[in-house]
């Protein structure tokens, strides 16, 4: 969830928009001090974030790697979260597996995880330890050991990681499926984070090494810092521990600028586990930084309005109105380092097929795309975007997520910063060319989900 | 030595929770004129109010035949009210950024309210409406019913949802607690607006009332505002409780079959009530044994040193009339027997051997510290005041609970371990195509 920037910006912000109390209060709200980014870079090109806030006596610490499973290869997919969960086996200095036990006998808690464009890992605990996880960060940062005593019951743990979240569910299987057609077989975005079973199988020793020394350099990770704590702490913290570290030469990270060739695509999976069927469209969409990236914040309002919550356009026509469906969403995300989808759900009700559904869906999106939208369902979906963005900053952990997403696609503190003038500046005008640019036959994949029967 | 440190800590989050304040956390607990009880933290860090209640009574409470008609009519509430249907109400609450909400336990109806504070009026508006004039039109009962049912068949098929559901059903057979919070079909196709109407009279009452507050927002204001949104509710009789639990005394395991390749695995024994004596060495007994993150036995068993599983854990759970302790974990159908035998290894070696010193003190100091970690939000504060008042605890536990935990001794440890890992009363449920596990025999 992006958060507000600078009261510069939001001072003036909504002064020009507001016409309904809550934009109003928004309005105010944004009057209020924000909780900004103050960065620094070391010499070795080590990025730092630090988001202070005094409100609890905690802080947390996040390193972000710009590597993800995007930035890896078709045959050895999962290198990049097999290499995540090599990082709690050890370094010279700290035996494995006791990384996360020192974390939690000083009172703190760990953890990691891989996407599609970076890897994280992050510890939260109080103020007087942030030395203590800074320095066992920094060491892992090159020291890892990578052995085959450990990478054989881990890959057994991946296996397991795998099946409880892909294998044993139906849906996973068919988003994976949705993937490879969507972005074109063996390319980055198609490939799945956890990687396909074949290539968790086969990754060894010295596949895992190769990425950690291909990726992890301080030049190619950011070090975010949010809670009880100051610039300068961070900064000299980060000196001593980070500093040191010689930094790498790392290749330009490449993303295809173009998906699947062969679209549009129907992907359907009949399970015998499946009793409750679902029907989705997915389309090719640009993100912040691959595509017409002009309409990634149009895009953003486009989801509000259409299927963000159960007043939008799609949830009164298939779910209340129509009653063809029992739930219906629209989703997009522009974080991404290359192209993007622009998604759109519904569970179909009882005894309506997915013809039915389709059907309802079509004339929804035609509705929005020869009507247009007006301007106040513009800015009802602005403001709750705005809104979502002011809870954000309710919650420690939400800062560092969001910076930590931004600067791993691509992203800048500033254009952080700008996100909520960038919303607001979104018009009816703009929603309508954005929806028409996203919304082609030629770019989407239509997914069903049915019971094995086929009865629906 | 690490202990004085965490207490510090701990401490220090009492000073921190509200900022400006000196001393420690001002929890203020107060009465308003209309007679509701409340805790408030007025935290002005961030431009919300949070609010977090409760209502005595829950699913355990469902009328005959009604199965799952709480869950519905708390669900519902947020459905319409006044002259404001669904869509209209619905609307407002985003228009307002007001985000409302209900949901239904074993024995109790919880309600939560985010606001920002500058729209606190008609935050606290909706809160009264959705209270005091719930709608129940009935085309929204047809539309959550059948979402309803929707998401029962789902749960159906997710082997996680049906291993939890089975353990519940077999560990409390007989009891109301073994019924599914959500319902069944039948339950659900029998319900009514007027039978939603009722229902929500039946249990929206001040009698047994708990709330708490945090953010932007003074004692007044808040006395105020809970006075609209609560005071014209009936004061009246909650449902009586379900009868004290008594646990099983013979060891069973139960298989459901599901057609995917890995198995999850409940091992669930009678746990330990809130406000037993030995609750803070049970709570280290566990941590040790599969308590929070990566460090404990069965983390190191099961998944580092063999690979067994990805997650695997142990947890203490409450409720009003009875107590679990439950271990879980997914492993794949070939070698969940295996990971079975582990845990259940683990378990006798603390029964018998009990926790190391080492261990007892890693254990006072991450429970100690773990609770400053989950203040991350207003909401997830407000909470935290709720959980203290449903325990039936003072304001100022949140000072004396290191001190509790730094009591407790190995021998405690010891004590409780033989008291609670008992093998004769071990329920094992298993959802998958499991090699080399198998139900009982029927009787």
């Amino acid at each position: 969830m992006p958060l507000p920037g600078r009261r510069a910006v939001l001072g003036g912000l909504l002064a020009g928009v507001a016409i309904s109390p809550p934009t109003a209060a928004l309005a105010r709200l944004f009057a209020v001090e924000r909780r900004n980014a103050e960065t620094f870079t070391l010499a070795n090109g080590l990025q730092a974030i630090v988001l202070p806030s005094r409100r609890a006596p905690i802080v947390t610490q996040v390193v972000v790697y710009k590597v993800g499973s995007a930035d890896e290869t078709f045959g050895h997919t999962g290198a990049a979260h097999f290499l995540e969960h090599m990082m709690f086996k050890g370094t010279d200095r700290v035996p494995a597996g006791e990384f996360s036990r020192i974390v939690s006998r000083n009172g703190g808690r760990d953890n990691a995880y891989t996407t599609f464009d970076s890897t994280g890992y992050h510890q939260t605990v109080a103020p007087e330890r942030l030395e203590l996880v800074m320095r066992m960060e920094a060491d892992r940062m090159t020291g890892a050991r990578i052995t085959e005593r450990d990478v054989v019951p881990e890959r057994q743990v991946i296996l397991e990681e795998r099946r409880m979240r892909t294998d044993n569910v139906p849906s996973a299987l068919l988003d994976e499926a949705v993937r490879e057609q969507l972005y074109g077989r063996h390319k980055s975005y198609a490939m799945p984070v956890i990687g396909y079973v074949d290539d968790i199988k086969r990754l060894g020793v010295n596949d895992l090494l190769a990425f950690y020394r291909r990726h992890y350099a301080p030049n190619n990770a950011i070090l975010i810092v949010a809670g009880d704590t100051t610039t300068e702490a961070v900064r000299k913290l980060a000196e001593k521990y980070y500093g040191p570290i010689a930094n790498r030469r790392v290749e330009p990270r490449r993303r295809p600028s173009h998906g699947g060739t062969d679209l549009p695509q129907k992907v359907i999976r009949a399970d015998a586990r499946v009793v409750e069927p679902r029907w989705s469209r997915l389309w090719l969409a640009p993100s912040y930084r691959v595509g017409e990236t002009k309409y990634a914040y149009a895009l953003q309002v486009l989801a509000r309005l259409f299927g963000g919550s159960e007043t939008s356009r799609l949830w009164r026509a298939v779910v209340v109105d129509g009653k063809v469906g029992l739930s219906a969403w629209a989703s997009y995300s522009p974080s991404s380092l290359g192209l993007t989808s622009f998604d759109i759900g519904v569970h179909p009700a009882p005894t309506r097929r997915m013809a039915d559904v389709e059907v309802a869906v079509a004339d929804e999106m035609k509705r929005l795309l020869d009507g247009g939208v007006t301007a106040a369902e513009v800015e009802r979906a602005q403001n709750q975007l705005l809104a979502g963005a002011i809870y954000a900053q309710d919650s420690l952990a939400s800062g560092p997520r969001l910076y930590g997403t931004a600067l791993s696609t691509g992203s800048t503190v500033a254009d952080v910063d700008a996100w909520p003038q960038r919303i607001a500046d979104v018009t009816a005008a703009d929603v309508q060319a954005a929806a028409r640019h996203v919304w082609r036959d030629d770019g989407a994949v239509t997914a069903m989900l049915t019971p094995a029967e086929g009865t629906r | 030595m690490k202990v004085g440190r965490a207490l510090a800590a701990l401490l220090a989050v009492l000073v921190a929770l509200a900022p400006g304040m000196a001393g420690a956390i001002d929890i203020k607990v107060f009465t308003t004129p209309a007679g509701i009880k409340a805790w408030l933290v007025e935290d002005k860090s961030a431009p919300v109010v949070a609010l977090s209640f409760s209502f005595a009574g829950g699913t355990a409470s469902d009328p005959a035949g009604l199965a799952g008609i709480t869950d519905l009519m708390a669900g519902m509430l947020t459905d319409g009210a006044g002259q404001f249907p669904a869509q209209a109400f619905r609307r407002r609450q985003e228009d307002a950024a007001a985000s409302l909400g209900f949901s239904a336990s074993l024995d109790r109806v919880r309600g939560s309210l985010r606001v920002l504070s500058a729209n606190r009026e008609e935050g606290f508006e909706l809160l009264r409406l959705a209270l005091g004039q719930p709608r129940f039109d009935q085309d929204m009962l047809e539309q959550r019913r059948a979402q309803t049912i929707a998401s029962l068949n789902q749960a159906a098929q997710r082997p996680a949802s049906v291993a939890a559901r089975t353990m519940m059903a077999t560990e409390f057979a007989g009891h109301p607690y073994a019924a599914d919070p959500d319902g069944t079909r039948e339950g659900l196709a029998a319900v009514t607006p007027d039978l939603l109407k009722k229902r929500a009279a039946a249990l929206l009452l001040r009698s047994g009332l708990v709330v708490a507050a945090v953010g932007d927002i003074s004692e007044a204001e808040l006395a105020r505002q809970l006075d609209r949104a609560f005071g014209s509710l009936p004061l009246g009789t909650p449902p009586a409780l379900p009868p004290q639990w008594v646990p099983p005394t013979r060891p069973r395991t139960v298989v459901v079959e599901r057609p995917v390749p890995q198995s999850t695995a409940l091992l669930a024994l009678p746990g330990i009530a809130r406000d037993d004596p030995e609750w803070y060495a049970a709570l280290i007994m566990n941590h040790v044994l599969g308590g929070g993150g990566q460090q404990s036995r069965l983390f190191n068993e099961v998944r580092e040193r063999r690979g067994l599983a990805y997650s695997v854990s142990s947890g203490l759970r409450t409720y009003k009339r009875g107590a679990l302790l439950v271990v879980s974990t997914g492993s794949a159908n070939e070698r969940i027997a295996e990971a079975i035998r582990v845990i259940k290894a683990e378990m006798t070696r603390l029964r018998v051997e009990g926790v190391t010193e080492a261990e007892l003190a890693d254990a006072k100091t991450y429970l100690s510290g773990a609770l400053a970690l989950s203040l991350d939000s207003s909401g997830s504060i407000a909470s935290l005041l709720h959980s203290l008042q449903i325990d039936g605890l003072s304001p100022d536990h949140l000072t004396k609970r290191g001190q509790l935990i730094a009591a407790v001794r190995l021998d405690d440890v010891r004590r409780v371990a033989r008291r609670l890992l008992r093998d004769e009363s071990l329920t094992t449920v298993v959802v998958g195509k499991p090699v080399g596990v198998a139900s009982d025999p029927k009787e």
